[in-house]
């Protein structure tokens, strides 16, 4: 009994989902990490400088490219892989 | 479209007594980028300003402070007025309506501060009024020191302590004890340290007479006194507002093009008895440049063509050709995205066009609801007609295109309101029997139907039900895809433009492996998922030759240690996709919780829709609108934002600003706004 149960689908499905939630929420977390301090520098320099929105912009969102690995982790692993599984 | 207007190098000379025609000219056609001469050629001396250039800039001042004071900011005209009024009028503007605005806006600002001293002194004396003194009291001793304010408990027996000689009075009120202490000046300081742990904090006594009742009534008296007299100058003001606003934008804009005209020569090389004007001009537009200064002048000035050698040689020498960018009218909305980023520079390309054609595309496919289109697109409509600056129009226009493909993709995904929305009801579904049988194939794109045409295009796939496995794993693709023909264009005009500034080795050992990488690089994923091995073998050959031409290229091993960088950029796509799944995901929340969980709670726990109850029906449909504004809100920012990424990080870094921001072209000349042309 206990044997069947740990071979059974079900559960290597919802770990491949606690892993898909992982991918993303840890990539997020670092996603913002990154982002926060040069939020915070590009404010400060548009303050002074209005003309600095557009390039401050584009080294904002350079590290939001992290959160898109871990969301292509996770949808890999609940798209991708999860009907050879079954 | 892609490349900034071509431009030549123009100069004119003449005599001294043709100036005025000459700048008047210019000023009038507006076709002549005028480059300072920087007083570094021997032989000639910087301009002077001719004319009535200090009278004019005197008058431009006095006519800012005053509308200043009145608070006037740029708008909309409503009104144009000719030149001849505006001079005939701007003696009386400039001098009595000017006075008058100055006398009135000192006066109140007067007495804003004489009322602001007068409710200190009442804020000062409040507290005293528990006390059994006269005001006069507190003040006015030689051999006294007084010490009044509030202390957190009783302080006559410490006084007494310190000096034997004192007089204290006290009184308790809500905020704490109000003492007065009087005691001789040699004992002050004793006296104020243990003052100090009682928690003493000062009053300053203002010097006025009488008994504090009578004191407080006459400052109030004061105080709406002084109100009195300032309603009446503010409402002059407002009316002097009122009658002068255009008319004062008028003068503004009048002097700005008098000082203008008169400060040029300022710009301009001269010698005794001569002028020469540096300038960068439309290459088509020279012969109306010079056909117009010549007849102005009465043939007495000689405007010449630099051939582009000489040009070339002026640019090296530090001269900035400047970039003027011209674009259909439907495609110029877009240039606000370009010149957030940078002006591009004279050799470099104008990616506005580009701009044009992806980023409303983008847009679209990430929000991808018709519901939710055409709900931007009647608010913009309504904004249009509210907001009429340029900039505004400019981003309006710009969002309107966007929400149009929203409508479109939102037909293609089978989106109203949601996936499942309002889809259903109004265009149908499939039965319930064939959704089962798909989903057992694994041919499951969605339940939508387009009314009697049912379910189109190849594999039957739209309307494309988002959520789908089937509908993810196709949309992966698509968006890798975009990605590669968005980067792949971005990489082609990088070679263009490297070719542009003659930097072969760049063009061909830089650029272009990037593009040979990208293209091969989804290739192969192709080929593996389609499971071609001869393609495979082909892609990572290319791949492998793409990495070698960057190993020999200009940065060496160092170009090839970007690769990660290249694979991110196709990842970075996968964004059109991801951003969309996160917004059908509220939509989808909002329908499921009002129509499945709210609304059947409420009504205790009905199955059926018939048996909702009144009450359950309304909280279920304000929680469904609130909900969908929310989404709705982030579904105009998100897919703002994150397109506009896709082209500064991914797409402008392959050919944009590489060699710095460009300078734009500015004709000398004004645009006349509230003066009649």
């Amino acid at each position: 009994m206990a044997v069947e149960t740990i071979t059974d689908g079900g559960i290597l499905y919802g770990l491949i989902a606690v892993g898909a939630g992982l991918a993303t929420g840890l990539a997020g977390i670092g996603a913002g990490v990154g982002e926060q301090g040069i939020g915070a520098a590009v404010v400060g320099v548009v303050a002074e400088e209005p003309g600095f929105l557009g390039k401050g912009l584009f080294l904002m969102l350079l590290p939001e490219t992290l959160i898109i690995f871990g969301l292509a982790v996770s949808l890999i692993l609940m798209f991708a892989w999860t009907p050879f599984l079954v | 479209m892609l490349r900034p207007v071509k431009m030549s190098r123009v100069v004119v000379a003449g005599s001294k007594d043709i100036i005025e025609p000459v700048i008047e000219k210019l000023h009038e056609i507006r076709l002549l980028h005028i480059v300072n001469f920087d007083g570094s050629e021997p032989g000639f001396d910087l301009g002077k300003p001719i004319g009535k250039a200090k009278e004019y800039s005197e008058d431009l001042i006095k006519l800012r402070s005053m509308s200043r004071y009145l608070n006037i900011k740029v708008k909309a005209p409503e009104k144009t007025y000719p030149e001849s009024q505006v001079q005939s009028e701007m003696d009386n503007l400039l001098n009595s309506v000017s006075s008058n605005v100055i006398a009135s806006y000192e006066r109140i600002a007067e007495i804003v501060t004489e009322i602001k001293l007068k409710q200190d002194q009442i804020k000062g004396i409040k507290p005293l009024a528990v006390l059994p003194l006269q005001l006069e009291a507190y003040y006015g001793y030689d051999s006294l020191a007084v010490f009044v304010g509030t202390a957190t408990s009783a302080v006559d027996a410490d006084v007494a302590k310190v000096s034997s000689v004192n007089e204290v009075y006290s009184a308790g009120t809500k905020a704490g004890t109000v003492v007065a202490v009087f005691v001789p000046i040699e004992k002050a300081s004793e006296v104020s340290s243990v003052l100090a742990e009682h928690g003493f904090s000062e009053i300053s006594v203002p010097r006025i007479e009488g008994s504090v009742d009578s004191a407080m009534a006459a400052l109030e008296a004061g105080i709406k006194n002084l109100e009195n007299e300032k309603a009446p100058l503010q409402k002059k003001l407002a009316d002097t507002k009122k009658q002068y606003e255009n008319l004062i934008l008028a003068t503004d804009e009048y002097l700005s093009i008098e000082t203008q005209k008169t400060e040029a020569p300022l710009r301009f090389a001269e010698t005794t008895n001569a002028f020469v004007i540096d300038g960068w001009v439309p290459s088509d537009q020279f012969n109306r440049l010079k056909s117009d200064l010549e007849s102005a002048a009465g043939g007495k000035v000689d405007v010449q063509l630099i051939d582009e050698k000489e040009a070339e040689h002026l640019v090296e020498r530090g001269e900035d050709v400047p970039t003027k960018i011209e674009n259909a009218s439907i495609s110029r909305p877009y240039e606000l995205i370009t010149r957030l980023f940078a002006i591009p520079e004279y050799k470099e390309f104008d990616p506005t066009l580009l701009v044009f054609i992806f980023f409303p595309i983008m847009f679209g496919m990430i929000l991808g609801d018709m519901g939710y289109g055409i709900t931007i697109l009647v608010v913009l409509l309504a904004l249009k007609r509210k907001f009429r600056t340029p900039g505004w129009q400019q981003l309006i226009n710009l969002v309107i295109l966007a929400s149009i493909w929203s409508v479109i993709f939102g037909f293609l995904f089978g989106e109203i309101f949601g996936p499942l929305g309002l889809w259903g009801p109004i265009f149908g579904n499939l039965p319930e029997a064939s959704i089962i049988k798909l989903e057992e194939e694994g041919m499951f794109f969605g339940e939508g139907v387009y009314g009697s045409l049912g379910r189109v295009g190849p594999l039957e796939c739209f309307p494309l039900y988002r959520l789908a496995t089937n509908a993810v794993l196709l949309l992966i693709g698509v968006s890798l895809y975009i990605g590669v023909i968005h980067t792949g264009l971005g990489s082609i005009l990088g070679i263009k433009t490297e070719l542009n500034y003659g930097e072969k080795k760049h063009a061909y050992f830089e650029r272009l492996p990037v593009l040979l990488f990208q293209v091969s690089f989804a290739l192969l994923l192709l080929a593996l998922v389609v499971a071609n091995w001869n393609l495979v073998l082909a892609g990572i050959a290319v791949i492998v030759i793409s990495l070698v031409m960057m190993v020999i290229g200009p940065e060496g091993v160092m170009g090839a240690t970007h690769v990660p960088f290249y694979v991110s950029n196709l990842i970075s796509y996968l964004r059109l996709l991801a951003i969309g799944l996160a917004s059908i995901g509220l939509a989808f929340a909002a329908n499921q919780l009002a129509f499945y969980v709210i609304m059947p709670m409420l009504s205790g726990g009905a199955t059926n829709s018939a048996e909702f109850t009144t009450v359950a029906i309304v909280v279920g449909i304000i929680v469904l609108v609130l909900v969908h504004f929310i989404n709705l809100l982030l579904g105009i920012l998100s897919p703002f934002m994150h397109p506009l990424r896709l082209h500064y990080v991914e797409m402008f870094t392959k050919f944009y600003s590489a060699h710095g921001g460009g300078v734009e072209y500015s004709p000398f000349g004004h645009v006349r706004r509230y003066l009649k042309v």
